[in-house]
């Protein structure tokens, strides 16, 4: 029997995602203080106008939904995670919406999302002429969304109550480092933070040795941070990184990227200085293959074009792409159209795998994970390995993700399921741009591309591409990102709320 | 008679050679325009284009990036290098559209305003050598020029302050201060149900 969520429960709901939304709203704080120091007033008054209503919004649902003596359960976590996302970039698209550069709603919710999620596809239009305020914005949040809106709410607004682990597992990040999740959540914040003062320093000094000025270095040097270590992809110019025509700024932020993508228990472990996790770790093992077939396939797809012959090339035009797509961050060399033109099939469908497996689990990263790679893959093995042995022997198999994980049936089911939804999501973006007419190569990699949170894009993703393809990619980053749970119970709830039977919060 | 006659002479050879040179004029400037290539061209064409002279113009934006004795410098020439949406400019349902472009650094010096958020790039016109996967540059597409020449100098422009954004402002402020009192109000009741 369903049974329908009690009116408490929505108030709940209400409540937790009020302050994911003052979250929002203060993380819009910083890219106000940008707009102030550059003088541009009118981001300014975008941001000042984006802030008053995350406020706003948080003081209603706190007057409104407030329930005194119920703490969250899994299933409002689950709720708080996947509505607080969508409510979050509705609230967080109004700068980007005031400041012209958009001309729907749509369209700024989709950079939002893209933001967020860690995409880094973009829809806004004149890019090379944005404010400084609103360039720190989109980079801000995809920083922000790479650690989990959640965990930012956690780590400042959820303190003290004792339904914070539910809404921070809902977010797609099943691991405690700490006992406690708030310090747990400290913690990525912590971990994070470091990084981006060492990988800025880095970049800020290559900056001025490629000729950049000293202001401009200082904010791209963030910019570039921010997009790479989030897996985002974001950049500051329409070129990406080719803008800056620079083999050592394309190794370090390969480099953050790379190390962006891992799990943030592999992370702190290696804090915690348990360095021979790095070489165990069923992850970095996982990706170190998938990294290499896929690089075995570029070379094969490049070696047909003759485009990059040499081996320089090869690693800034073919492997740096690769790459970027695998670990689903979207920083890019060539222009979009490359992608099919010179790259051609084989290559590009490499590119696609690459994004489609994407990075690692609990990490910044989107696409399968390599956690499931490896559970999938050691579970199919086990099988086969039934199969060849005799009847009366008994066939275990584990992975280790920190500690060792032995595999049985539920994990098999569980990882299968996400596999299955990212296939789903995969494919329907790709058919439903092949029906609007793009060719298959190109719908798919986008699509991919979107589900898998990578952000590179072959021109399907561009302003004018249908309204329904739009709204098909904020699902599929959405969804993505969350990694399914969260989404299936949003939907658990709207059919319980139409569906669903008797007071429904007790049984829960 | 004859004078008058001369003079009318005069006139029409002065109006045909008055005609021939604004004839030659147009021409010459069509046939500069023809040899522009536009950046989107290049991009989608680049087998056609590789290792050829090409011309283009457009706004430089951004950043010179000095190197050594070259600098790269990136020019747009998307409907936004001429009319920026931050100069008033319309949403024509496009990214920018650019490419970079690696010259002297004496000559990249001469663009003295850079396309921006607060300013309209120089416009600049430059001939060079395109490449598809520039081999001295890792692969990069870009264009190799000699000579850039300003067609017009960039400027700085002033935003007009948006009174109805801070009218809005203004009035979430008193949605806040209400809803500020009444989340006041309530905590007081519930202290005194406590």
């Amino acid at each position: 029997m369903i049974l329908r969520p009690t009116r408490e429960d929505l108030k709940l709901i209400g409540w937790g995602i009020g302050r994911v939304i003052l979250g929002v709203g203060l993380i819009m704080l910083v890219p106000l203080a940008v707009a102030v120091a550059c003088t541009e007033w009118n981001t300014v008054l975008d941001f000042l106008v984006g802030i008053a209503a995350c406020v706003a919004f948080w003081l209603l649902m706190e007057n409104t939904c407030r329930v005194r003596g119920r703490d969250l359960t899994w299933f409002h976590g689950l709720i708080v995670a996947s509505a607080g996302w969508l409510v979050a970039m509705v609230f967080g698209a109004i700068p980007h919406y005031l400041s012209g550069h958009f001309p729907s709603f749509l369209d700024a919710c989709f950079d939002l999302m893209s933001g967020y999620t860690t995409t880094g596809l973009f829809l806004l239009q004149d890019l090379d002429h944005v404010s400084n305020g609103l360039n720190m914005w989109r980079h801000l949040l995809t920083y922000a969304g790479g650690q989990g809106i959640i965990v930012i709410a956690l780590t400042f607004l959820f303190a003290g109550t004792s339904g914070a682990f539910k809404i921070y597992a809902s977010e797609g990040k099943e691991e405690k480092l700490l006992p406690n999740v708030v310090r747990t959540a400290r913690a990525i914040w912590m971990i994070s933070l470091t990084y981006l003062a060492i990988g800025s320093v880095f970049l800020f000094v290559s900056l001025l040795v490629e000729g950049m000025t000293v202001g401009r270095g200082f904010l791209h040097s963030v910019w570039l941070f921010m997009g790479a270590w989030s897996t985002g992809g974001f950049a500051p110019q329409n070129l990406n990184l080719l803008y800056y025509h620079s083999f050592i700024i394309e190794t370090i932020t390969l480099v953050i990227f790379v190390i962006g993508s891992f799990n943030f228990a592999l992370h702190y472990a290696v804090w915690t200085r348990r360095r021979t996790e790095i070489f165990r770790n069923i992850e970095i093992r996982s990706f170190t293959i998938t990294a290499l077939i896929t690089t075995l396939i570029l070379a094969i797809g490049f070696s047909k074009f003759h485009v990059y012959t040499t081996l320089t090339e090869f690693f800034r035009k073919g492997f740096y792409n690769l790459i970027s797509g695998h670990t689903t961050t979207g920083n890019s060399t060539v222009y979009a159209t490359s992608f099919y033109k010179e790259f051609g099939f084989i290559a590009m469908w490499g590119i696609t795998m690459a994004m489609a497996i994407g990075a690692s689990a609990c990490s910044t990263g989107g696409g399968f994970k390599g956690l499931r790679m490896g559970i999938f893959t050691k579970s199919l093995w086990g099988d086969i390995k039934s199969l060849v042995s005799p009847e009366s022997a008994v066939v275990r198999e584990k992975v280790h993700h920190v500690k060792d994980i032995w595999i049985d049936e539920p994990l098999v089911k569980a990882t299968m399921l996400v596999l299955i939804s990212y296939v789903v999501i995969y494919f329907i973006g790709g058919l439903l741009g092949v029906i609007y007419g793009y060719s298959p190569s190109v719908a798919f990699f986008d699509a991919v591309s979107s589900g898998s949170n990578t952000g590179l894009s072959a021109g399907l993703t561009t302003p004018l591409m249908p309204s329904l393809l739009k709204v098909w990619y904020i699902i599929e980053m959405w969804a993505g990102r969350l990694e399914f749970m969260s989404v299936f119970a949003l939907f658990g709830l709207a059919a319980a709320t139409i569906i669903g039977k008797g007071r429904g919060a007790k049984a829960r | 008679m004859s004078a008058s006659r001369s003079r009318r002479g005069y006139l029409t050879f002065a109006m045909a050679c008055l005609l021939a040179m604004a004839l030659t004029c147009a021409a010459a400037r069509n046939a500069g325009a023809a040899d522009t290539v536009s950046i989107t061209s290049l991009i989608e064409d680049m087998k056609k284009y590789d290792n050829r002279q090409v011309t283009i113009e457009g706004e430089a934006i951004g950043d010179i990036l000095v190197r050594g004795d070259n600098a790269w410098i990136t020019v747009n020439d998307d409907p936004y290098s001429r009319r920026s949406i931050e100069e008033g400019g319309e949403l024509v349902g496009m990214s920018n559209v650019g490419i970079g472009v690696w010259l002297p650094a004496d000559e990249a010096r001469k663009v003295k305003v850079l396309g921006g958020y607060k300013n309209r790039g120089a416009k600049v016109r430059l001939t060079g050598v395109f490449h598809r996967a520039c081999a001295e540059h890792g692969g990069d597409t870009d264009i190799h020029a000699l000579r850039l020449e300003i067609l017009r100098p960039g400027h700085p422009f002033k935003h007009s302050f948006q009174w109805d954004k801070l009218g809005a402002f203004l009035l979430l402020c008193v949605a806040i201060a209400l809803l500020w009192y009444w989340r006041a109000v309530k905590r007081r009741k519930w202290a005194k149900e406590e």
